[in-house]
């Protein structure tokens, strides 16, 4: 085999691994690539809709700290998704800003702030 | 005017002993980046103004925008591939635990202006105490744009493959810089766009590897006579350092094989002197560590129960079974195996073939070590982490495999 050969086919090995990679090992979506510099751009594709609404109730009522409830805790992914994604708005556990998910029930001092399809947000 | 005298009577190049004429344009733009990544890091660590973290990247993008157009058509096929990763980036969603809760994660706390210590304990998932030049590079990139969102801090992670890739261009040529690429391909793949610093810690422990061959190992006086090497060989080796925990361990090892082979060909007491220049490299991560130490944060695996987590799985051999199973049962090690074997067995470089397989051997010694006292529970910690951790190793045979085959005559 030539060397011109030989290097001819290793740019074709190469540009089919940049095909494997970007079509099979990527999670490439075209609606990201669009506009990928934009505030909200990927959000649904990276957390999942719960975590989504945790961020849009905390925003729209200027919450700059949260707790969760103890339902909310135990689900890990909720838990760490949640917490990263709404930074800088910080967990805390004396925050009297309580998410609970929309089918528990609250203790009756607490007072219902806002409910979303997935959670419900309380001042305890 | 006077000043402007001074500079020219002043030959910077011989007050450096650096003789720059034998350094190439592309050496010179890996310097500075790497440079200026480190740079970034260093701006965090101090609290500099933002403006002085925006100069910065911007000299970074102004640094590859000429690498790219100083002579397009100079390693043609690196530029147009790294622009596809480009595009792939931009067009994927960071959503794995890693990317997210750590990496990223850091970035974020780090562009709001806080230190990460400052998170409370809810947030101790995030492994606080790791290493931060990579998100304090994501950081960098939001803080030039003024805002953060999920999709484009992790362009800067992939930037940051950049200096290696060039760095490489100049010691491999054409057909066996393909090869090369197609070997990155093979054994970093996502992790050169999904926002994990695997690949980064693989592409930079090579890297590292091979500048410390040039520099100890090969007998040629050509590099270990210019300052400029060491100069790039020290920001190389704080990199690997201080982008994941894995880094301190791999670098180690290197210097360790390096003083080895010094010491069995007697060329020790000639080299001790460049070998303490370049341990210095491992400052910035022990004060980080000290730093994190004095903070009352530790590290999971590193700290005083190893002994406790060791002792009861060291005597089982099934352990060293299940390991090796996960370790080298993958087909990345195997065809890097294989690769490596073959280059070596059509050419026999004893010095390069030792090089390689004592850092091999000492650092999956470190990983046995690592797994069996793992405070996790053993399976779950080899089933989550092996074949990410073996991407280093996989990617060290496979290069060395590729850089033997360019030097057969």
């Amino acid at each position: 085999m030539t060397a011109r050969n030989t290097k001819i086919l290793f740019l074709i090995i190469c540009i089919l691994q940049l095909f494997y990679l970007f079509n099979f090992r990527s999670g490439f979506r075209y609606e990201i690539i669009k506009d990928p510099f934009s505030e909200n751009s990927g959000i649904s594709y990276a957390v999942s809709n719960e975590v989504i609404e945790s961020k849009s109730i905390l925003k729209r009522n200027k919450i700059a700290h949260f707790n969760l409830s103890t339902k909310l805790k135990e689900d890990t992914y909720f838990y760490q998704r949640s917490l990263e994604f709404n930074y800088p708005v910080i967990a805390k556990q004396s925050s009297e800003f309580i998410f609970f998910t929309i089918e528990e029930d609250i203790n009756e001092n607490c007072e219902v702030i806002e409910t979303g399809k997935y959670l419900k947000l309380v001042k305890c | 005017m006077k000043t402007v005298k001074l500079l020219r009577r002043v030959n910077i190049s011989n007050w450096l002993n650096v003789d720059m004429t034998k350094v190439t344009l592309n050496e010179k733009i890996v310097f500075v980046l790497s440079f200026l990544i480190l740079n970034n890091y260093l701006f965090f660590s101090l609290n500099l103004p933002l403006l002085a973290i925006k100069i910065n990247f911007l000299i970074f993008l102004f640094t590859i925008a000429l690498y790219y157009f100083k002579n397009f058509t100079e390693n043609f096929f690196l530029k147009i591939f790294f622009l596809i990763i480009i595009f792939i980036s931009l067009g994927t969603p960071a959503f794995e635990w890693d990317a997210r809760s750590i990496w990223l994660f850091h970035g974020k706390v780090m562009f709001h202006g806080n230190s990460i210590f400052s998170l409370g304990d809810s947030y101790s998932f995030s492994h606080i105490e790791y290493p931060n030049l990579a998100p304090a590079f994501a950081s960098g990139l939001a803080i030039l744009l003024g805002y953060w969102n999920e999709i484009f801090p992790k362009l800067s992670f992939t930037l940051m493959f950049l200096p290696p890739l060039i760095l490489i261009n100049s010691f491999l040529k054409n057909t066996h810089y393909l090869i090369f690429l197609t070997v990155v391909f093979f054994t970093i793949g996502k992790f050169l766009f999904n926002g994990w610093v695997d690949g980064l810690i693989a592409i930079y422990f090579v890297s590292s590897a091979f500048l410390m061959y040039l520099l100890f190992i090969i007998n040629s006086n050509f590099y270990r006579n210019r300052l400029f090497f060491y100069l790039l060989a020290f920001c190389f080796f704080v990199s690997l350092t201080l982008i994941k925990n894995e880094g301190f361990a791999l670098l180690l090892v290197l210097f360790t094989a390096a003083f080895l082979i010094k010491l069995y060909k007697g060329e020790f007491k000639k080299n001790i002197l460049k070998l303490i220049f370049l341990s210095t490299s491992f400052l910035p991560i022990i004060l980080w560590k000290f730093f994190c130490y004095s903070k009352g944060i530790g590290n999971d695996y590193i700290n005083t129960n190893i002994l406790f987590n060791l002792s009861p799985r060291i005597g089982d051999l099934n352990n060293y079974i299940t390991i090796s199973y996960f370790l080298f049962l993958n087909e990345k090690f195997l065809l890097a195996l294989i690769l490596y074997l073959g280059s070596f067995w059509a050419k026999f470089d004893k010095e390069l073939f030792s090089f390689i397989l004592i850092v091999t051997s000492m650092y999956i010694l470190i990983l046995f070590i690592i797994y069996l006292s793992t405070p996790y529970d053993f399976y779950w910690q080899l089933n989550s982490s092996a074949a990410r951790i073996i991407r280093s190793i996989c990617f060290l045979l496979a290069f060395f495999g590729v850089y033997n085959l360019r030097i057969i005559k």
